[in-house]
């Protein structure tokens, strides 16, 4: 595309067409937040089952290394975001539903633990599953990729499956969750990064 | 049926190329359009400075890591020309079948 030689009304769409199609099909989910994400949910929620089974007091505990996660993200997203020479209208999108996901986490604990005082733990996991499908399945449409709509439609099944098994037994309903929805899907995306950037 | 002019400042390969480019993202790096487009810098940052002058594009020149950045973005008046463009284009091959 050197000179700026007169060409054809077909050629001139053919361009079109090609330039749009290189803009779009590049693949920028690696998936490394949904594993480390998923990783970090599945351990915690484990341990915590675990700590409640030996009647340990402070079982909640295990969840403050999220924080450090939190602060961990902030730099790695931000890295990434400084060596993006792209920004696609798809980036952008993702990004917004998952500040959305967020947002509805942190309101809804505040109103859980406000509302349900010390019987928090009955809706906490019901609720969160419910909030875990809402990103996942959107970012599967939006990415075109099914593994994360089923994993978002896996968080909801499970959500309902609250109603029928005991409550001290919902944290293993979070961890199911977590391997369904961003550890497996994780996986997959970044197996499909690797083969679209090789 | 008259034929309405096409648009001299996308009729033109390297210029289409980059404006339908940026029309798919949301913002774009030099170094990406220089890539996809396989133009050499120079003649590339000429028709940048064309698209710019015409207003279809905006230009951000900053800093990253200390090395100079240039990051292009479509303005809604070149989404507009690029839509016109596309029309244009459209009927006169409608024509032609």
């Amino acid at each position: 595309m050197e000179k700026d030689t007169p060409f054809s009304h077909t050629e001139s769409l053919a361009l079109i067409q090609s330039m749009i199609n290189r803009a779009t099909n590049r693949f920028n989910e690696d998936g490394s937040m949904y594993l480390l994400w998923g990783w970090v949910v599945l351990l915690c929620s484990l341990a915590e089952f675990i700590l409640l089974r030996v009647h340990y007091e402070k079982h909640y505990l295990v969840w403050t290394i999220t924080w450090a996660v939190v602060i961990y993200q902030i730099f790695f997203l931000r890295r990434k975001r400084r060596n993006q020479v792209v920004r696609t209208y798809t980036d952008d999108i993702v990004k917004y539903v998952w500040i959305t996901f967020v947002i509805m986490m942190f309101l809804a604990g505040v109103l859980i633990g406000a509302i349900q005082g010390m019987d928090y733990y009955k809706l906490i996991d019901p609720l969160f599953l419910v909030i875990y499908g809402m990103p996942t399945f959107l970012s599967g449409i939006i990415l075109r990729f099914k593994p994360l709509m089923w994993g978002g439609i896996g968080c909801w099944l499970l959500s309902v499956l609250c109603t029928v098994i005991p409550v001290e037994f919902h944290l293993l309903l979070v961890s199911a969750a977590m391997i369904i929805a961003w550890i497996i899907p994780g996986y997959l995306l970044r197996l499909k990064f690797k083969q679209s950037n090789p | 049926m008259e034929f309405k002019d096409l648009d001299p400042i996308l009729h033109s390969q390297l210029r289409l190329a980059v404006v339908s480019l940026l029309i798919s993202v949301k913002e774009s790096e030099f170094t990406f359009i220089k890539e996809k487009t396989n133009a050499t810098a120079g003649n590339l940052s000429v028709q940048i400075n064309k698209l710019k002058e015409a207003g279809y594009i905006e230009v951000i020149k900053q800093f990253k890591d200390n090395y100079p950045q240039t990051i292009c973005k479509i303005t809604p008046v070149g989404v507009a020309a690029f839509e016109q463009y596309v029309k244009d284009l459209q009927s006169y091959l409608g024509v032609q079948k």
